[in-house]
């Protein structure tokens, strides 16, 4: 599988969301519904979807660089969960294409309920994956047919709490434990992509801050203390964007199935989620009161990467993970463990 | 604006050869240690000189890897290099001993040398018959490199130096050290001018080695007292008066190494013998073990390709190294005093970690060249 994304999609996404940055109102919250209806003229809306369902045909190298590049802009707009999620889940069900609108996906737990549930509040159809027995179903409904509870966000995107009393009426076709483990890791590989897009802006906005702003008679970048706090973040931040890139690699090489990749997944989601600490604290810092008003635009990032790290899994439950694999791994195993190879 | 991606290098994806390589020094590296001829030590590649084990890589091919054949290397590449280095510090293996000639030595006589130099030293350094120290830092000059003051001057047939040295590790088990000395007076205005490299014979008349025991109560380091040592002509290093871009044009090699993260590994891996799955900060050293191990290669890579890689390789050195020092830390909190075998390899961590920071590039002054490098300065 190609891991280089095409450079003609890669122009595509930073054309078209370059310039909708340029005219957008900077706020948090809601759905941009003219960015999405570009994206959906551009068919990125539907990057990896297969031509029969509208989709682009291009694969995971070129949906990362619009996972990060969405949160690099601050993009409201679901192309993780449509495309990425519910777009493969919907194709993977072997369901005829339709033209459902906006997607997303919850997995409900046995009462039927699952919380946090990103557009649910927007979405026009929701993939439903839900427990049975030891089994696993899944469903397409629309989004009108499920109770939809709106609940708060930290980076206000609209989400809620979804709960579906029928289940036993929706017709559930039978979904493996390890597809609803590879629709996990596709989730945390979206997030860490998106997280890593979001503390790269910031890192770009502290540098713009600090080399500009004057205090004392010079650019507060001639401060070394200043400079300690940019570069730990761009320290931390490009370890992410490492372990997020070779992850991403190991899923296109191994598959998103792979132990290979669940263990580079929840590493990249273990470095991200620690890096979001450095990059949130050092860059509202060294932006000063200015970065803590709504006008400025850092807290669009700040908010979603620490919104972002706690979705599809905590970091904790990434360490958890980890740390169970190498305490199995022992002395003995430790550093076939760091190399992850399959062979 | 200077994208920070932009000065990452591109992510590697080792080949089945590579992967077969480390297969062959791992299953080498088994029988070392299972017949006893090796132990592992934390910090291996400064604690544990072993010339033998040295001479057996080297007649495995492991030495000089990158040095061409005609100079009796591998001819291989620096990935292949990597990959072998990688292992055997990974598994703390005795290195130390080749460790300075091996990687920077060879590669700075192929660059700089005549090839008079480089048919006398680099078939021995690849033989691991030969052994070199580093001769840069002096007692008033630590990060501050340029301001050395050992001098060296003219005299039939080659130079005199005078001066000290501080520093050198294993000088009193090697061959010979590069010494970076001024042979013009010191220039304010001018602070790189006038530096100038020279090999030399760490066995000549009046050179004085003398032990700066560790904290620890080991003797890796030692001053180098060096009082009107005669060097002859053919035993200039590069060109006179070119010393500073010399040393500075191989940092990327000596940062990047994966002796920048792994210091400490045969500790990790026996903290897991002994933590608990609610330890999750061990969970969390893996996944940065996991990602420095690929920052590292991904610099290999670029480095193989030739591309511009200074930035990136302070910027991994910093994180590579701060986190060698928390993970003896993280060791530290979690061992149970009553676990001997874990403790010992916990103190022998505790007691060379504050080293890490400070070999090769304090944190200090790398964080000020990744200042540089994403424009802050």
């Amino acid at each position: 599988m190609n891991t280089t994304a095409d450079a003609d999609v890669v122009a595509l996404i930073n054309e078209v969301l370059g310039d909708h940055w340029d005219r957008t109102e900077r706020t948090a919250g809601g759905l941009d519904a003219d960015l999405w209806a570009t994206l959906t003229e551009t068919g990125l809306h539907l990057l990896t979807g297969s031509e029969a369902h509208g989709g682009a045909e291009a694969g995971w190298a070129e949906a990362a660089v619009l996972a990060s590049r969405t949160a690099h802009h601050a993009a409201r707009v679901p192309v993780v969960e449509h495309d990425l999620l519910a777009g493969w889940l919907v194709e993977h069900l072997g369901i005829e294409p339709d033209d459902a609108g906006l997607r997303t996906v919850a997995v409900l737990d046995a009462d039927g309920r699952a919380e946090g549930v990103a557009w649910a509040p927007v979405a026009d159809s929701i993939v439903l994956v839900w427990p049975e027995g030891d089994d696993w179903l899944a469903a397409v409904v629309p989004a009108g047919s499920v109770e939809i509870a709106e609940t708060d966000h930290l980076a206000a995107r609209p989400t809620g709490t979804v709960t579906a009393a029928n289940r036993a009426d929706l017709n559930g076709r039978p979904v493996s434990a390890d597809l609803v483990a590879e629709l996990r890791a596709r989730a945390s590989l979206a997030r860490t992509l998106q997280i890593c897009g979001a503390m790269e802006r910031v890192i770009e906005l502290a540098t713009e801050h600090v080399t500009t702003r004057v205090q004392f008679g010079r650019a507060l970048s001639k401060f070394q203390a200043v400079q300690f706090a940019v570069v730990a973040m761009a320290n931390e931040a490009a370890l992410a964007r490492v372990a997020a890139d070779t992850a991403l690699h190991t899923a296109l090489r191994d598959g998103f199935a792979a132990d290979t990749t669940a263990f580079a997944v929840a590493a990249a989601r273990s470095v991200a989620g620690h890096a979001v600490s450095v990059v949130v604290r050092n860059g509202h810092q060294v932006h000063g009161a200015i970065g803590t008003t709504d006008e400025h635009s850092l807290h669009l990032f700040t908010r979603a990467m620490l919104a972002w790290r706690s979705e599809w899994g905590t970091t904790a439950d990434a360490d958890r993970f980890l740390t169970e694999r190498a305490v199995a791994a022992g002395s003995s195993g430790a550093w076939r463990m760091v190399l992850n190879s399959a062979g | 604006m200077v994208a920070l991606t932009g000065l990452l290098p591109a992510s590697m994806n080792e080949s089945p050869q590579l992967r077969a390589l480390r297969t062959e020094v791992r299953e080498f590296l088994d029988e070392e240690f299972a017949t006893g001829a090796i132990a592992p030590s934390i910090d291996c590649w400064m604690t544990g000189w072993d010339d033998a084990f040295s001479r057996r890589l080297a007649d495995r091919g492991w030495l000089g890897i990158t040095t061409p054949t005609e100079y009796g290397g591998r001819g291989g590449t620096f990935l292949e290099r990597f990959v072998v280095t990688e292992e055997l510090l990974a598994a703390g293996a005795p290195v130390a001993a080749h460790w300075i000639a091996d990687r920077q030595i060879g590669p700075s006589l192929l660059k700089f040398g005549t090839d008079e130099q480089k048919q006398r030293f680099l078939p021995e350094i690849a033989a691991g018959r030969c052994f070199f120290g580093i001769g840069m830092s002096e007692p008033d000059s630590g990060s501050d490199l340029a301001s050395v003051s050992t001098r060296a001057e003219r005299t039939d047939g080659g130079w005199l130096i005078t001066g000290a040295k501080v520093w050198t590790t294993w000088a009193h088990r090697s061959d010979y050290f590069i010494a970076l000395v001024r042979t013009e007076p010191r220039d304010e205005t001018r602070r790189h001018a006038g530096l100038s490299q020279f090999i030399v014979d760490l066995k000549a008349d009046g050179v004085d080695i003398r032990p700066i025991v560790s904290m620890g109560g080991h003797h890796h380091f030692n001053e180098v007292f060096l009082d009107q040592v005669f060097v002859p002509d053919e035993m200039v290093f590069g060109q006179i008066g070119d010393g500073w871009h010399q040393v500075t044009s191989e940092l990327a090699f000596e940062r990047s190494g994966p002796e920048r993260f792994l210091s400490p590994f045969p500790l990790y891996a026996a903290l897991l013998d002994h933590a608990a799955d609610t330890d999750l900060a061990v969970g969390r050293s893996a996944a940065r073990f996991f990602a420095l191990h690929q920052l590292s290669l991904g610099i290999a890579g670029a480095l193989q390709r030739g591309d511009a890689v200074d930035t990136s390789a302070a910027l991994y050195k910093v994180i590579g190294t701060l986190n060698e020092g928390e993970v003896v830390d993280q060791a530290a909190l979690l061992a149970d005093p009553s676990a001997n075998e874990l403790i010992e390899k916990v103190n022998g961590g505790l007691l060379q970690r504050p080293g890490f920071t400070l070999r090769g590039g304090t944190v200090e002054v790398l964080t000020g060249v990744v200042a540089r490098g994403l424009g802050l300065r």
